[in-house]
């Protein structure tokens, strides 16, 4: 054999190598005929369906926030591999995987326990009303269910998709209010169980999206009790903490009481305390009260920001679909008012909120 | 025993070997002749597969070369451009690893080979010290043994006695020739002159790549049809061979004559008085002179 | 010939001078951890490195995070780069080829001999580290069980065998690398070359997966999955890496051991 048919065999062995995966990738996906009413019926039905997986969400939406918020920042800036087991919204279990450990998320009824595998640690916390953005609200589904909340919204289908090694057919999302920053989110569910498999954020005039979060491995099937339970072994070190984060802990303590409307977004029954969550599906805020030393780093680094404005009432950026904004100037505490709206509605929720706010006496018990 | 036909090599835009057609018969001491960089060594390693022909065939015992390299190399012994051996095991240990390797080779009677090897060469007392501390003369003779191992039909040998004393010469031409008598067949590439001359019974010559000559080392060293007269009587002698071709040299003649008893018969009966009186031959080096060109490490300018 | 060229390797001098210095780092920060108690912070370091301080048994695993990004695969490199260019630059090449056992047998004898320094050099890694960490760290799983990533318990027998996966998948990954090495060895004049070259690919693919713009090609990376054999100490072990790695690895030690086979079986031998 010449050296040249040699070569030229072994070339064809890496084109088959090569091209064998990426066939099987670009294999387009069937269509599927159902339409967007009864998919969206369909995807609103499995909200109580169990479900498992692989997911890796990937934001685009560089936060410029550091200390308490560091957690948030990473999740919507980063790539964030997740595995679930989710029996019903009661005993879930979500493990972020990092390169050398995991930080896992153990839900049990009203308890969720954190497992940090770097630190050996376990804190477990009673789950708040008000809270920041976790692993678990990123799921497919848990994302899609928070969107789905506003009926107003117009859903139609966009093309199937194989997601997971399924073809599942598409929803694109359009929010029915001009205050959100929102352009359209799409959506693909599984056409068995319907449950969301891949969904897309778009903001207003972007071509790529700011968010996507997406099961790469995917079953419907309930996953077994042991999987969402969490037994911790002799070397980890255990805890119960009363204040899960920023939010929980102004929520819990601030003693104000935010008006029932902001910008002309009703607050939502969820929020009772200091901090107030306004809007529904894709036109959402949430408004949480800040101390001086809570909101002063926080201020710097927003006005360190590409494209921030600073007016009247406050600092505002924006960054993809989601829109910041502090009010107050240097060294005072003020409303972080944060959300998936415009500037425009920022700005009068703000205004709202510093009018309507009632400070609520200390001593007197909530 | 090798038999090669138009054996062509390129290089790019050199013909590193150009229509070689080498036939080498079984019981040969074969002196393969050319000066450094005519092409010697890249036709050695064409016969041993190391190297691939551009163009024609290679027949080594009978059976087509590169394809059969399988079964005709392991008759097949050989040094290719001086020795080589792993520096940092011992003479011995390199041996036994040489003989393992390749296809038949048997765990069996592995020891009493190598030193029978290592004796024929005369490396027989050689310690347990690596390589590394090998003399040139003490490498060359391992090599040697190397391709002794297996007792080889065919040796082929580039420089066999490059780095050796003169010595150490006499013993490798002796081993040669003995292996020769037993019925081995020896090829060796040279460009020493006397050391083909010493050793050889054909001869081929290569210049520039190309096979100028070939043929029995007696039919090349034939005589020249002169006879060599020393004689203190140099004008006597040429004043009776008036009508012959009579070169006159400071201290000798040279006559031509076929039969130089029928000569120094004629020389005597005149009373010229004669020292010495010998046929003229031809000299190795004067045939490959006459068919090679220019040095080919001679670079003129144009 | 696999059993010459396996007693050749086991005889240099070099093999187990590489051993040795592969070894030696991960002897030096078991020292150093002992000594001090101080663990990287979490979120640095290599993997269960900080898990070490509390159970020596899991330093076989830090001590392979420790030596595989970096020293490992240059060990192999060097060992897989001589393959070839090594006995050409010896002169040992031709004698190798004229007692003929086949050039294709040569190169599969040589990638064995090269997978047995692997499996020896991480074998012996992997034995120091237990022994060093027993005796040094303390070995609290002994006795309570060890924990996985995801926080449930191992079974020692759970920890041995997702060990001794955790070692194959290593030297499965080197094995990549003295594929690439070898097929360089065969092409390149000396194994120096061949060495530094392999080193360059795997510089660069390191290089790449950092950057965001070669997210398509990252999949196809060697040493994309290297660092995978964490995924078997988590709970249940998430497979997805592991079986992509492998993949990856197989296919990269399929195509260079072809390509240096192309290269090699018809090549002139003029060392």
């Amino acid at each position: 054999m010449t050296s040249l048919r040699r070569w030229c065999l072994v070339a064809l062995g890496v084109i088959l190598v090569v091209a064998g995966p990426l066939g099987v990738r670009s294999w387009p996906a069937g269509e599927n005929d159902v339409g967007a009413t009864d998919l969206l019926a369909q995807v609103r039905a499995a909200a109580e369906q169990p479900y498992s997986g692989y997911v890796e969400t990937q934001g685009a939406l560089q936060l410029p926030v550091a200390d308490r918020f560091t957690d948030v920042g990473a999740l919507l800036g980063e790539q964030t591999r997740l595995r679930v087991w989710w029996r019903d919204r009661d005993s879930w279990r979500v493990d972020r995987l990092l390169a050398s450990g995991e930080v896992d998320l153990v839900h049990d009824r009203q308890f969720t326990t954190e497992y940090d595998y770097q630190d050996a640690e376990a804190t477990t916390s009673r789950d708040p009303g008000i809270r920041l953005p976790r692993t678990a609200d990123l799921l497919p589904p848990a994302l899609a269910r928070r969107l789905l909340e506003d009926v107003a919204d117009r859903a139609t289908r966009v093309p199937a998709r194989r997601v997971a090694g399924v073809s599942a057919p598409g929803l694109r999302l359009e929010p029915g209010s001009d205050r959100s920053s929102i352009d359209h989110v799409d959506l693909w569910a599984d056409p068995v169980s319907g449950v969301p498999l891949r969904l897309e954020v778009y903001a207003v005039g972007a071509s790529v999206p700011g968010f996507t979060t997406e099961f790469l491995d995917f079953s419907a099937d309930e996953p077994a009790r042991s999987r969402v339970t969490f037994t911790p072994t002799g070397s980890t070190e255990q805890s119960f903490d009363d204040v899960l984060d920023i939010a929980d802990a102004a929520n819990q303590y601030a003693p104000l009481l935010p008006p029932d409307t902001v910008a002309g977004l009703p607050r939502t029954a969820a929020s009772d305390g200091a901090v107030g969550v306004y809007g529904r599906g894709l036109t959402q805020l949430v408004s949480i009260p800040l101390r001086g030393r809570e909101a002063s780093p926080l201020r710097a680094q927003l006005r360190r920001t590409l494209g921030v404005v600073v007016t009247d009432t406050g600092t505002v950026v924006s960054v993809g679909p989601l829109g910041l904004m502090l009010t107050g100037e240097d060294g005072d505490g003020g409303w972080l008012v944060a959300g998936s709206v415009t500037a425009q509605t920022l700005s009068d929720a703000a205004l709202d909120l510093l009018s309507g706010t009632v400070v609520v006496d200390e001593g007197q018990d909530r | 025993m090798i038999r090669t036909q138009s054996l062509t090599k390129h290089y790019g835009r050199i013909r590193a070997v150009d229509d070689v057609s080498l036939d080498v018969h079984e019981g040969d001491v074969y002196g393969f002749l050319g000066a450094n960089g005519s092409g010697k060594t890249t036709t050695v390693r064409m016969l041993l597969g190391l190297v691939l022909a551009t163009s024609g065939t290679i027949e080594v015992m009978g059976s087509a070369m590169p394809r059969h390299t399988l079964d005709v190399l392991p008759q097949v012994g050989s040094m290719v451009e001086g020795p080589a051996a792993y520096p940092h095991l011992s003479g011995r240990a390199n041996l036994s690893l040489f003989d393992a390797m390749g296809r038949g080779s048997k765990r069996a009677g592995r020891a009493g080979r190598v030193d029978d090897v290592l004796d024929r060469v005369g490396l027989g007392g050689v310690d347990r010290r690596p390589v590394r501390a090998y003399s040139l003369g003490m490498r060359q003779r391992l090599g040697l043994a190397n391709a002794l191992l297996r007792s080889p039909r065919l040796l082929v040998l580039d420089e066999p006695t490059n780095g050796l004393d003169p010595q150490g010469i006499r013993d490798i031409r002796a081993l040669l020739l003995d292996l020769n008598a037993a019925g081995t067949t020896v090829f060796v590439s040279s460009h020493l002159l006397t050391e083909i001359e010493q050793m050889c019974t054909r001869v081929g010559i290569l210049d520039r790549g190309r096979l100028v000559l070939q043929d029995h080392l007696d039919q090349l060293q034939r005589p020249t049809g002169r006879v060599l007269l020393r004689t203190p009587d140099p004008e006597r002698a040429a004043s009776l061979l008036v009508g012959r071709d009579v070169e006159v040299h400071a201290d000798h003649l040279l006559v031509d004559a076929p039969d130089a008893a029928v000569l120094n018969a004629r020389l005597v009966a005149a009373g010229v008085r004669v020292d010495e009186l010998t046929p003229e031959r031809h000299t190795l080096e004067s045939v490959v002179l006459a068919a090679s060109t220019a040095s080919s490490d001679r670079m003129e300018r144009a | 010939m696999i059993r010459v060229e396996l007693s050749k390797m086991l005889r240099s001098r070099r093999t187990w001078s590489t051993i040795l210095l592969i070894d030696a780092l991960p002897t030096l920060v078991a020292v150093l951890l002992a000594v001090t108690d101080l663990g990287p912070r979490p979120g640095q370091g290599p993997a269960f490195l900080s898990a070490v301080l509390t159970d020596g048994t899991l330093y076989p695993l830090a001590a392979l995070g420790i030596v595989l990004p970096l020293f490992l695969p240059i060990a192999v490199a060097i060992t897989a780069g001589e393959a070839i260019a090594g006995e050409a630059q010896q002169g040992t090449l031709r004698y190798l080829l004229v007692r003929p056992g086949g050039r294709t047998r040569l190169l599969v004898a040589k990638l064995v001999s090269v997978l047995a320094f692997v499996v020896l050099a991480v074998l012996v890694v992997a034995v120091t580290a237990y022994v060093l960490g027993i005796t040094l760290l303390g070995s609290q799983s002994l006795t309570t069980g060890a924990t996985s990533v995801s926080g449930s318990s191992l079974s020692t027998t759970e920890l041995v065998a997702r060990t001794g996966l955790a070692l194959a998948y290593a030297m499965l990954c080197m094995l990549g690398v003295a594929a690439i090495a070898l097929f360089l060895s065969t092409a390149a004049e000396s194994p120096l070359g061949a060495a530094l070259g392999t080193m360059a690919i795997f510089i660069a693919s390191t290089l790449l997966l950092t950057l965001e713009a070669s997210d398509a090609v990252r999949p196809y990376l060697p040493t994309r999955y290297w660092l995978a054999f964490v995924d078997l100490f988590r709970d249940p072990i998430l497979w997805r890496d592991l079986v992509r790695g492998s993949l990856l690895q197989v296919v990269y030690v399929g195509v260079f051991l072809a390509a240096a086979w192309a290269n090699f079986a018809t090549k002139d031998v003029s060392d």
